[in-house]
């Protein structure tokens, strides 16, 4: 996975080579793919959540004084 | 690198943006604190973390598309041909500025030893869209669900504003060649489609309970902590000098850009790659600030809120030119911004019943809208681009700075992509029941939940320790 082993041979080369992080070359596209599905990923549960977390709340029938007590007592 | 002044050049470049990046993330802290300041207490953490998770929600898209979109996008596609390779299609070709280099498994979206300016660069312009999403999340505060406000935050953030800054933000943008579009600190191309996308979302939106009367009067929901809208907005006036700074090459030898046979000239330059000075732009920075806070106190008879959003308001409506303006046409210019924005929000709340919880629509879009409009009377007759002389695709020059091209730009910026993708998207949103939040949970507060649990705790260690 190391694309660099020796810096003093990477920096004298005829051609430094830029990218030197793990998996240059050949990883980048797999990473991209990983990368957004975990965006899309996070979106799909967090909306989820958010979800019943709101119709459970809509069903408590909440008296129209009630966000005169959600304050907490410290 | 193997010279020394290259070396110095390259790193000096490298590390003024980095400089204004750190700078720039002051305005988000800025408007983490305003928008809390602003929202009631019921609804604090929400609002928090609603405009927290704009910060990587925008960040990874950015990385995934948003970027390429800035370098993709110049031409159009096809309505004005790139100076670079005469093509009206998208920039993904072999050629220096290309977004090919830009994708995101491209091996210079990483760390690279043979390029030290695409990430700075990359992060300048993510901080811009970040202050995009912000400016549509504080007007929506208190009624919207963290879902739709991460899409609309994504979809503004890294998609329609940087398509404008592609076209009227870059050296290679056509709004530059055919209309002459000037921006030069984004007066449009961030806060009037920002403010612009907002009024779209807010029309499908619609106001916080209780906003309006039954017969239609507005009501004030003042902000709730003062101090915090007060420390937040001087934070966004100090992330805006970093702002205004990455708007800026800092160092550039425009002898042998411009083509010019034997000529050395090195200076700062605009983002369109014209000669300015970082020293000039701080006068006008200083003068448009100061401008609107004058004109804010006065018309807003001293209320605070309006006075610091009012200095805001004068420096985005001065933004457009104020690579050029005298620092007095800056101050008058900022002045003139603030009395229409102000006249203008009050009259929009009354008229069309919009409840702007923050005033981001009339501080961002009108104020820059206006900026715009303004900008292509004093600026008339400039030209738009260093690369004027000859350098367009059929041997003529781009078109000049004027007043009617700064309109029709100001069009594009407010309502093209601006007001309509964020009432479509909204209108999406809406249609799936997942906009806004239900009645109840707005009336009891996003935050009951968590305060009910956390008073729950506090009794249950109370007990513990009696």
């Amino acid at each position: 996975m190391a694309t660099v082993t020796n810096w003093i041979d990477h920096l004298s080369a005829d051609e430094v080579v830029g990218a030197v992080y793990p998996g240059a070359g050949s990883t980048e596209t797999l990473l991209v793919i990983l990368g957004i599905v975990i965006w899309i990923g996070w979106h799909v549960i967090t909306n989820k959540s958010e979800s019943e977390e709101l119709s459970r709340l809509s069903r408590k029938r909440h008296g129209a004084n009630d966000h005169k007590s959600n304050i907490t007592d410290w | 690198m193997t010279d020394q002044l290259g070396a110095l050049t390259t790193i000096f470049t490298e590390f003024y943006y980095w400089v204004t990046v750190v700078l720039m993330f002051l305005i988000h802290v800025g408007f983490c604190m305003y928008e809390v300041g602003a929202s009631r207490y019921k609804h604090h953490q929400h609002t928090l973390m609603k405009n927290t998770m704009l910060i990587p929600l925008v960040t990874v898209t950015w990385f995934f598309f948003g970027w390429w979109i800035y370098w993709a996008f110049p031409t159009g596609p096809g309505i004005a041909p790139s100076i670079m390779n005469e093509s009206t299609a998208l920039i993904t070709d072999e050629s220096t500025f290309s977004a090919k280099w830009y994708l995101a498994n491209s091996e210079f979206m990483a760390i690279n030893l043979g390029d030290h300016i695409s990430g700075v660069f990359w992060a300048a312009f993510l901080l811009f869209s970040w202050t995009a999403a912000s400016i549509v999340s504080g007007a929506i505060i208190e009624r919207i669900t963290t879902f739709a406000f991460g899409i609309l935050a994504i979809a503004i953030g890294s998609c329609f504003w940087v398509i404008d800054a592609a076209w009227g933000w870059h050296f290679d943008g056509w709004m530059l060649k055919i209309l002459g579009y000037h921006d030069a600190y984004a007066s449009g191309v961030i806060h009037a489609i920002a403010g612009g996308f907002a009024l779209g979302v807010l029309m499908v939106l619609g106001p916080r309970i209780g906003k309006f009367s039954s017969s239609g009067e507005p009501r004030n929901i003042g902000p709730r902590n003062p101090w915090l809208v007060t420390v937040g907005l001087f934070l966004i006036y100090t992330g805006f000098w970093g702002f205004y700074a990455a708007c800026n090459i800092p160092i550039f030898d425009l002898g042998p850009e411009y083509g010019m046979e034997g000529v050395t000239y090195w200076t700062a330059t605009n983002i369109y790659v014209t000669p300015t000075t970082l020293s000039g732009i701080t006068f006008n920075f200083l003068m448009s600030l100061s401008g609107g806070l004058l004109a804010g106190y006065v018309i807003a008879k001293g209320d605070p809120f309006w006075t610091y959003s009012s200095g805001l308001a004068g420096v985005i409506c001065a933004s457009a030119g104020n690579d050029l303006y005298h620092p007095i046409q800056a101050m008058i210019i900022g002045m003139i911004g603030v009395v229409i924005a102000y006249k203008l929000h009050y009259w929009v709340e009354r008229k069309f019943k919009i409840d702007d919880a923050v005033g981001a629509v009339a501080v961002h879009g009108y104020a820059g809208f206006v900026g715009l409009v303004i900008c292509g009377f004093v600026l008339n007759g400039y030209p738009s681009s260093g690369y004027s002389v000859g350098a367009m695709w059929d041997g003529s020059t781009y078109a000049t700075i004027n007043p009617l091209g700064q309109f029709l730009g100001a069009i594009i910026m407010f309502v093209v992509l601006g007001l309509i993708p964020g009432y479509i998207i909204a209108k999406v949103l809406n249609g799936m029941g997942k906009l806004r939040i239900p009645r109840e949970v707005e009336i009891a507060g996003l935050d009951y939940e968590m305060m009910e649990e956390a008073k729950k705790d506090e009794r249950a260690v109370s007990s513990a320790t009696r």
